[in-house]
């Protein structure tokens, strides 16, 4: 059977990825003689942290789908755009390709990461005998696409900026917004301390 | 067998991914390698092109103060019209009541970036020079935590994404400040793609 780097007690250090020699014993409290960062075998409470921010992302998308996002008002008419009513008027306006982008980034990219997020979570909890190797592929792909879920943001500042002409044309962000953002903020913090190593770790079990 | 697995020695690496022990002293330090069980990246290939890390940052670092401040897009709508920066949309925002949004934009599309840059500057300068400074290690990690929240691609997708918005309500041109982000984000993709942290982390040590 391989051997992990815990078996004979040395810790990666996650800042500079050197090997430290810790007791099994000694879980904290060591710095890396490298780079003087805090070393210890597995991100502390990792899967406490990741817990309390999937759920909490997962409250905040119900309000960032459910209420307006976006409010384009165009010689004082206009009514209010949640994100999918958004994707759907881009696709009745033929502008497939960009509602496809925009669906994917605000939608399924936050939605596909707390499925998998709790699916890797549950898999470590309940020590489930999913293969480790997809659970892997599945968190890095999770870090790969989490950021692309800010392009809603970024097109709504520009957006407000851009159209803002008095009684003409006017586009105000709705509160939505914010709880996009916080569901895209939280999905990425869960990410980074969710510890991949805990799910090889039930091999070894 | 204890002395072989001192931690001194750089012939053993953990995989990052599934803390898998690896043993890399037959492995030449430029050569790339996968761990075998989970095929994370554990030693990252080729050689540290640090000239070209140093002018990528500088033309970055160059190029940033038109890239937020310049116009990005122009909107001409029956004769008003109306246009945005990185910087103003940031502003914009803020006097819109959205306060923490906007400092969630400015994070992701202004300070991570320069920060990236900057300290990307200060790595490859420092290391081309051989005089690290004694905060080195946290010019590392900083620059590692501005790399993760730099979104400047999200933000030219978000780019194209408004332009094709706008083109159906009125006349939309593409400002300068456009090309100066995708300059800026050539800079970035080239800095990420040329350094070598493990290079740096090495320097450091053995200055040490
Ligand atoms: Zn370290
Ligand atoms: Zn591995």
């Amino acid at each position: 059977m391989s051997s992990r780097a815990f078996d004979k007690g040395l810790a990666r250090c996650f800042s500079c990825g050197k090997l430290c020699q810790l007791s099994v014993q000694q879980h904290q409290a060591s710095c890396c003689p490298r780079c003087d960062s805090p070393v210890s075998f597995r991100q502390s409470a990792s899967l406490s942290y990741s817990w309390a921010l999937t759920l909490a992302a997962l409250a905040l998308l119900v309000p960032a789908n459910m209420l307006p996002i976006l409010t384009v008002v165009s010689f004082g008419q206009g009514d209010p755009d949640t994100i999918m009513s958004g994707v759907i008027k881009l696709w009745e306006a033929e502008l497939q390709a960009i509602a496809a982008v925009v669906f994917i980034a605000s939608v399924a990219v936050p939605v596909a990461k707390l499925v998998v997020m709790l699916l890797l979570m549950l898999v470590v909890q309940l020590k489930l005998p999913l293969s480790k190797e997809q659970c892997t592929l599945l968190y890095r792909f999770i870090h790969f696409i989490g950021r692309w879920s800010m392009l809603d943001l970024f097109m709504i500042s520009i957006l407000v900026t851009v159209v803002h002409m008095g009684n003409i044309a006017n586009v105000e962000s709705g509160p939505a917004a914010l709880a996009f953002g916080a569901v895209v903020v939280l999905t990425m913090l869960a990410a980074d301390y969710f510890d991949p190593r805990l799910l090889w770790d039930l091999e070894h079990e | 067998m204890t002395d072989s697995l001192s931690p001194h020695r750089e012939s053993l690496l953990a995989c990052p991914d599934c803390d898998l022990l690896l043993r890399v002293d037959a492995v030449p330090l430029d050569r790339e390698c996968h761990c075998p069980r989970c095929d994370a990246l554990v030693q990252d290939g080729g050689h540290y092109a640090i000239d070209l890390h140093l002018a990528a940052a500088f033309s970055g670092l160059v190029l940033f103060v038109p890239a937020v401040t310049a116009p990005v897009l122009r909107f001409t709508m029956v004769g008003q019209w109306g246009s945005n920066s990185l910087l103003g949309g940031v502003w914009h925002l803020w006097t819109q009541g959205e306060q923490i949004l906007s400092l969630l934009v400015l994070l992701c599309s202004v300070v991570a970036p320069f920060f990236h840059l900057l300290l990307s500057f200060g790595i490859a300068l420092t290391l081309r020079l051989s005089r690290l400074p004694n905060n080195f290690p946290a010019w590392l990690k900083w620059h590692r935590h501005m790399q993760g929240w730099s979104m400047l691609e999200v933000y030219t997708l978000g780019i194209i994404v408004a332009y094709v918005k706008m083109l159906d309500d009125g006349d939309v041109f593409v400002g300068s400040g456009t090309y100066c982000v995708a300059g800026v984000l050539l800079c970035l993709i080239i800095c990420n793609q040329c350094f070598r942290e493990d290079v740096a982390w090495r320097q450091w040590e053995q200055r040490k």
